[in-house]
């Protein structure tokens, strides 16, 4: 049995066939114009906006006209259980009402569409262009896989966060819980990768492990689970035995909010800061100067700082950075993340803000799973950046025998 | 002090990382009457996206605590006696932050409807009531009062100001941005 690459759905998958009580009425077709206006201005069907709000049957070799007058309070019998603006047009056309079904989600298929139609007139817009640029490549299947491998090989107690940049297949940074003492500020510096040479190769870390899994019983057991901070957030406050509480010289012991992802975007920052200290990409300049025209007249303090600021990035750039001519990263625009379990919403926000193109995850995380087990962040529509969802999946052999995994590709 | 003069506070340093470039949202912590803590939002300088004015603020607060060797109890206990005034609502990440340390009340400005996690978009102070897998009181979510619109025509005038001087760091547009003269 093969790995297997599965994606996390920015909307729940819907049952199907679900409806919901609506209350219609027949109509007169030469008032049909009118009653819709009214109704859609007094009683908009928000949440129905899939839901066609007129219905032609063939009735007796008629057509006959019905329309959605409001959702259905279901406690209370037709005639009283609708709002007054809505009683008043019931009202002014002297409409029997009646209840009706209609699908409560848009039709997410054909078949499911025409189904649907046979209850009440719908609309299907088909899913557009899933795949392209957030989606995945078939021949990428072999290094995503290996770097979940590479993640799970990290991950001996709780989450890992390999930080890649998939033009280039490098590794831009690495990192574990470091919610407790004893889980990662200690192996610190085998987390932090951000030498002079900026980055490592994939290839080499896979070459650094014998290849072996070594997930085994870790990852499956309960009381393991609980040592992922994004599982057990709220169990930082439980000191443990081994810990003895020495005081800090200008860092952290330990840090509730140091979740393997965090620490893995503010090491890929570090790095940006280190590889690009100077800020000099010509996009952000000519942004800077395209600022100061818009600077409006009555904020004179402005004006002076942004001017320093572009005397210093001079200097800066007249140091001569190696990587002057590359263009800087804009936070972790296109880069992808792989982390061992799913992240809870802090994590996933942060996700967000630094924008990274593709999450991947092994193992779902059911308490506060922010990626489909208890949220769906990655499709709220209101945020500024959507990244794409992936969970990878493993054959369950590879779970229990830690030794073998299955070959690449 | 009222809750407007910790806003005020909040917002001096709104102004600070407005006149640093950065997106103006500030904080201070507030823990019997006083302030022992302040950040305002450093993700420009940082290029790291998650260093909002909160996170800043937790950081002085833990680093303080533990080099007085306070153990994790002991800060828990501390976080549970804090208060936030923050110019805007805390997003999603800052909002789980909050409930992950058990903050005890939030005061802010203005609504954030892109990602507010207060209300607007999710709403992470209310805490869940399911029983989770353990059934234990460790891993169970902790909620927040949260209180919005104290002195929020302050912060939003800020966020004005910030777009019309346009964010040095943003990706280059698609169309070009049209600043709206006055």
């Amino acid at each position: 049995m093969a790995w297997e690459l599965i994606e996390v759905a920015g909307n729940p998958t819907p049952l199907p066939h679900s409806t919901v009580d609506v209350v219609a009425a027949k109509i007169e077709s030469k008032v049909a114009n009118t009653v819709i206006r009214q109704l859609n201005q007094v009683c908009p069907l928000e949440n129905l906006r899939h839901v066609k709000r007129v219905r032609r049957r063939i009735e007796c070799e008629k057509s006959e006209l019905s329309i959605i007058l409001c959702l259905s309070t279901r406690t209370e019998s037709c005639k009283n259980g609708f709002p007054e603006d809505v009683q008043k047009v019931v009202e002014a056309y002297q409409l029997s009402p009646f209840i009706a079904k209609v699908a409560s989600y848009p039709a997410m298929s054909k078949e499911e569409w025409e189904e649907q139609c046979k209850l009440w007139p719908t609309s299907y817009h088909p899913l557009h262009d899933t795949g392209g640029a957030s989606g995945f490549k078939e021949e990428e299947l072999p290094s995503i896989f290996d770097c979940m491998r590479s993640a799970i090989q990290l991950s001996e107690v709780g989450n890992t966060a390999i930080i890649v940049d998939p033009s280039s297949m490098q590794i831009i940074s690495k990192a574990t819980d470091q919610t407790h003492q004893n889980c990662g500020f200690l192996k610190r510096n085998s987390c932090v990768d951000v030498g002079a040479d900026g980055a490592r190769y994939l290839a080499d870390t896979t070459e650094d492990n014998d290849g072996r899994l070594l997930l085994t019983s870790s990852h499956v057991s309960h009381r393991l689970k609980l040592e992922v901070s994004c599982i057990n957030s709220w169990g930082w406050t439980k000191q443990r035995s081994s810990e003895k509480t020495l005081s800090s010289e200008g860092g952290f012991l330990w840090h509730p909010l140091r979740h393997a992802a965090m620490v893995a975007i503010e090491n890929a920052a570090e790095r940006d800061r280190k590889m690009f200290h100077t800020s000099n990409s010509p996009r952000t300049e000519s942004n800077l100067n395209g600022d100061m025209e818009n600077c409006s007249d009555n904020e004179p303090t402005k004006r002076p700082k942004i001017v320093t600021k572009d005397k210093e990035q001079a200097e800066h750039q007249d140091c001569g950075s190696d990587l002057s001519g590359m263009n800087r990263p804009y936070l972790c625009t296109g880069f992808d993340i792989y982390l061992v379990w799913e992240p809870c919403t802090m994590c996933a926000m942060a996700l967000v803000h630094q924008r990274f193109k593709r999450v991947f995850y092994a193992f779902p995380n059911p308490i506060t799973g922010a990626l489909g087990s208890v949220y769906r962040l990655h499709g709220e529509k209101s945020l500024n950046h959507h990244y794409s969802v992936f969970r990878v999946k493993m054959p369950e052999p590879d779970l229990n025998v830690s030794s073998d995994y299955p070959e690449k590709g | 002090m009222s809750a407007t003069a910790f806003m005020e506070l909040a917002l001096d340093q709104a102004k600070f990382a407005l006149d640093n470039l950065e997106v103006p949202v500030g904080c201070v912590i507030v823990e019997d009457g006083k302030v022992i803590a302040s950040g305002s939002n450093r993700t420009n300088a940082t290029r790291n996206a998650t260093r909002h004015a909160e996170m800043e603020a937790i950081d002085i607060l833990l680093q303080e605590w533990q080099s007085i060797g306070l153990d994790q109890t002991l800060v828990a206990d501390k976080f549970a006696g804090c208060d936030l005034y923050v110019t805007c609502e805390p997003c999603i990440m800052c909002a789980s932050a909050l409930s992950i340390l058990g903050i005890r009340e939030v005061y802010f400005g203005c609504p954030n409807d892109k990602f507010g996690g207060c209300g607007s978009v999710m709403s992470l102070h209310e805490s869940l009531s399911s029983d989770d897998l353990t059934g234990s009181q460790d891993t169970r979510s902790r909620g927040f009062k949260c209180t919005g619109g104290i002195m929020a025509e302050e912060a939003v005038a800020l966020f004005r100001n910030f777009y019309e001087q346009g964010n040095p760091n943003a990706p280059k547009p698609h169309r070009p941005v049209r600043v709206d003269q006055q």
